[in-house]
């Protein structure tokens, strides 16, 4: 197998769309750089402009402005059909006319390879994708997951340049959908082809990138490695989108962040960010922890670290055992995830928790 | 393309759509809107003279007020219309119910039966019922030596009406009958369970359920009966309204102009129609699809199936009593004014297959070559219309959907008033009669493919494109094999109904290229009732043939073609 080896530069790309009600920008300044056979997933609400990102590079919809390189050359010269691209999409989209040999078959007929060699790849293909067998069937008698594999096959069976996966695997149930998903991943990897993927699901994301890029609002708001974007979030909705996260309105004093109650936590990183959120009409700072991060024990125990509030609830959730606390001095319930049940604490009770460490401190930036 | 990035892009956007589109609706406003507003104008103006402001009369329309003949014409053309409507509704209703919801058998072959009466060539089917009611009819004749009854004339409102009614009850037969075999049984169910009797769930389900399509069809029989040619032509006798009104102006005085003027009353009273019907209906949108695919119980009852299974029959039996007195016809041989012929034999077949082949060339090769442009243009047309957004969308589809509305006669009157003279002088020509059929059916692939393409998920253009093919390839491949069982069912209707084709090709036609229907009504006019029997016999099996073929191809039932 080979590696493409072909960079992908995006650079400013805007898209705006001309509606009845004028023009609404799905996607604004958009820098990204995608190298190699990285599999590289754009995640975000729906609306957020990951399609329309992931459409232009396509070739499916026009450029605003901005630009599209691989390997330095303009995609923005190519029509759709000349980028060598392959393409999966949510809804599969296989041909209900033709066969699932010839529905693998369709690009490479396209560039007018051989018959002989039609027949290898689509074999080699079908073979990887464990649809041995099913060769003349026609895609209405095939299951869900099954079509999913054939329009895969049909994506990569001419080698692509890059592979677009657009939610592919939002119509699949739970369970397969684990399984597609580490499937697709060993399939690109296998044929070293950049992947980008698309999806709103953030465990999915997670699961299945190497690198994931996180949007809203038309905005590219970070990205990076999974490790990266969840340990170290670069604005609330990034901290609050991958992940759980806990807020408390904090001040910050000296390099240190003085919580309401005057608790002082230091060595905190401290972010800036130009989130428009409501909760800085009331505090110029909020203190991000995640729950797994925290600790949480009865009331009573006396730490100056410590905040206090009532255990409102109490989830066993199998490897973990989650706490939702009340506290006056937080926006909104605490999550707080242990390991193993807090020794003495019910449903009701006082108790005091704190952040064990790295937190992340968010203060608006001044405009 | 603006902002500092901003490169210029090659585009190598396919054109052949653009190109079609366009061409298609140069052809509507060179070919319909035009002649239909030369038309509008020319009805102001005195006989032989086109319109200018300086000449402007209204004496045209005048007549309506002071002619008698013309104000008898119009109160007959709504009377018809009206009663023809409320009857055929009334009839049909009942059959489509218990076809929908009684259990019979051959019910496939009562929807295709039904069909028939639609695709029946016109003149021969209205002539039929002068041969068995007329003064010497068969019918007629034996009522009087048996019982000493003597049948109103057929000649008039009761031929006419009954004629119209048989022929156009299958609208409104097609649409409610689809409506109630789908409706999501889950709602005459909770009227079961919250203790409804059968009745009232008749009543105030089942029936409010029915009425929107019943109002559909009503519409379309409506407008057929409005602008109906053949039929008042034949069995009119002293008895006027406007189709033959104009005619008559045009053949009997070549007065276009006056023509015109009644053509314009004509589309009047019919818009005002459509308008009363569609706020009728507009009050009444019901969502009846529902998400399962079962379909409700049929009703079992001895009585319900006796009492069923005879309206239907009966109902079919008479619909279909001209085309079979037109084939019983055909064979006669000699006729002369007896109670049944005395000779029996294939004569008038050689008769029409040495003398009167010509018109049935003509009417294959215009219908072929009408029919052709129709899924052609309409095709590129309906593809652009469903997947573009364009300015003047809407100003295309209406013009598109325009014919639908107007009578064919008027569109025969508005294309013969404004390419009679002048540098594009076709009258008389092949092409004037292809254009003609081409701005009257184009409508109809135009709006299968309009749904056809609309069930094709984008997506799959996209993936066709994505992996390598241009838009042409992508129309080859994909498009074009989903979508067409759609064209191929508009094409279908298209040339069966071109083949007879009668109320534009009369005022349209000439010496050179006279069409079957002009042939038979040559022949009706001669009284050579035999050899016009044969030709319109031919015609139903033609057409028959045809229909039954694309059935078989297309995988659909012959109603649901029609509906």
């Amino acid at each position: 197998m080979t590696t493409s080896g072909k960079a992908l530069v995006v650079r400013n790309l805007t898209k705006t769309f001309e509606t009845r009600e004028g023009p609404v920008t799905a996607l604004s300044d958009c820098s990204l750089e995608v190298g190699g056979n990285t599999f590289f997933t754009m995640l975000g609400p729906s609306g957020c402009g990951k399609t329309t990102t992931l459409r232009m590079i396509a070739g499916l919809e026009t450029v605003t402005s901005g630009q599209i390189l691989l390997d330095g050359e303009d995609f923005r010269r190519k029509n759709a059909f000349e980028r060598n691209i392959g393409m999966v999409f949510q809804s599969y989209a296989l041909f209900p006319h033709m066969t699932v040999f010839e529905n693998v078959a369709y690009g490479l007929r396209l560039r007018h390879a051989p018959e002989s060699l039609v027949r290898e790849r689509v074999g080699e293909t079908l073979g990887m994708l464990r649809l041995g067998g099913l060769e003349s069937r026609h895609p209405a008698d095939l299951s869900g997951g099954q079509q999913q594999r054939v329009s895969i096959g049909r994506a990569l069976v001419y080698r692509p340049d890059i592979l677009l996966l657009d939610e592919p695997l939002a119509n699949l149930d739970a369970k397969l959908r684990v399984e597609m998903r580490d499937e697709i991943r060993r399939l690109q990897k296998a044929l070293g082809v950049m992947a980008l993927y698309v999806t709103h699901d953030q465990e999915e994301a997670m699961a299945i990138s190497d690198r994931i890029a996180v949007f809203a609002k038309g905005r590219l708001m970070q990205s990076g490695a999974p490790y990266d974007i969840y340990t170290f979030p670069t604005s609330l909705f990034v901290a609050e989108f991958i992940g759980k996260a806990n807020f408390f309105p904090v001040r910050v004093d000296n390099g240190s962040a003085l919580a309401l109650d005057g608790t002082r936590f230091d060595g905190l990183r401290m972010v800036e960010t130009t989130d428009e959120d409501e909760r800085f009409k009331d505090t110029s700072a909020l203190m991000m922890c995640r729950p797994e991060k925290m600790w949480l024990s009865a009331a009573g125990a006396g730490d100056d670290r410590a905040f206090t509030g009532r255990a409102r609830r109490i989830q066993f959730l199998g490897s973990f055992v989650r706490y939702l606390v009340e506290c006056d001095q937080a926006s909104g319930d605490v999550i707080v995830d242990l390991p193993e049940f807090a020794p003495g604490v019910a449903e009701g009770d006082l108790v005091q928790f704190g952040p064990h460490q790295d937190g992340i401190v968010f203060s608006k930036v001044a405009m | 393309m603006s902002g500092a990035y901003a490169t210029p892009t090659r585009r190598r956007r396919s054109i052949a759509p653009w190109l079609a589109g366009g061409l298609t609706f140069f052809v509507l406003v060179a070919f319909l809107l035009y002649p239909i507003g030369t038309t509008l104008l020319n009805s102001f103006a005195p006989g032989g003279e086109t319109f200018v402001v300086a000449n402007a009369t209204l004496e045209h329309f005048s007549r309506f007020w002071t002619s008698g003949q013309y104000q008898q014409a119009l109160l007959n053309t709504v009377i018809i219309g009206l009663t023809v409507t409320i009857i055929a509704t009334a009839v049909a209703v009942p059959a489509a119910y218990f076809v929908a919801r009684v259990r019979m058998p051959f019910k496939p072959l009562i929807l295709s039966l039904s069909i028939i009466p639609l695709i029946s060539p016109p003149f021969i089917g209205a002539y039929s019922w002068v041969i068995l009611f007329g003064r010497s009819g068969i019918v007629s004749q034996y009522l009087d030596q048996w019982f000493g009854l003597q049948m109103p004339s057929i000649y008039g409102f009761f031929g006419i009406i009954l004629a119209m009614v048989l022929s156009n009850f299958t609208f409104v037969f097609l649409f409610v009958q689809g409506a109630l075999t789908t409706v999501d049984p889950h709602l005459e169910e909770s009227a079961k369970v919250m203790g409804a009797s059968r009745a009232r769930i008749l009543r105030t389900v089942v029936l409010p359920l029915a009425i929107p399509p019943m109002l559909a069809g009503a519409m379309i029989v409506l407008i057929e009966s409005l602008g109906e040619f053949g039929i008042p032509a034949i069995l009119g006798g002293e008895i006027y309204v406007l189709s033959t009104l104009m005619y008559f102006q045009i053949h009997g005085f070549f007065n276009l102009n006056a023509a015109s003027a009644i053509a314009l009353v004509n589309v009047a009273i019919t818009l005002v129609a459509i308008i009363f019907l569609l706020r009728v209906n507009r009050k009444r949108r019901f969502v009846t699809v529902g998400s399962t695919t079962r379909r409700a119980d049929l009703q079992t009852g001895r009585g319900i199936r006796i009492v069923a299974n005879l309206y239907v029959w009966s109902l079919l039996a008479l619909a279909l009593l001209p085309q079979a007195v037109v084939v019983f016809a055909s064979f006669a041989e000699r006729w002369p004014g007896t109670l049944w012929p005395l000779e029996y034999g294939i004569d008038n077949y050689r008769f029409v297959f040495s003398r009167v082949v010509e018109p049935m060339q003509n009417s294959l090769m215009l219908a072929a070559i009408a029919t052709v442009a129709c899924v052609i243009f309409g095709t590129l047309t309906g593809y652009i219309a469903e997947r573009k957004t364009f300015p003047g969308k809407w100003a295309l589809d209406l013009t598109i959907m325009l014919p639908f509305i107007l009578p064919g006669i008027v569109t025969g009157v508005a294309l013969l008033v404004t390419y009679n003279s002048g540098p594009i002088a076709l009258t008389g020509t092949a092409a004037i009669l292809v254009i003609a059929y081409f701005v009257r059916r184009i409508a109809y692939i135009y709006r299968s493919v309009v749904a056809a393409v609309s069930q094709v998920d984008v997506k799959m253009e996209e993936a066709s494109t994505i992996a390598g093919a241009g838009w042409g390839t992508t129309m080859r491949k994909v498009t074009i094999p989903l979508i067409a069982p759609g064209i191929l069912a508009g094409a279908i209707i298209v040339f069966t109904t071109l083949i007879s084709e009668m109320s534009t090709t009369v005022i349209l036609y000439s010496a050179r290229w006279k069409t079957v229907s002009i042939a038979i009504y040559e022949r009706l006019e001669s009284q050579e009732i035999g050899a016009a029997a044969a030709i319109g016999s031919l015609t139903i099996l033609v057409t028959l043939v045809l229909v039954i073929a694309a059935t078989k191809v297309i995988g659909k039932s012959m109603s649901e073609l029609f509906s």
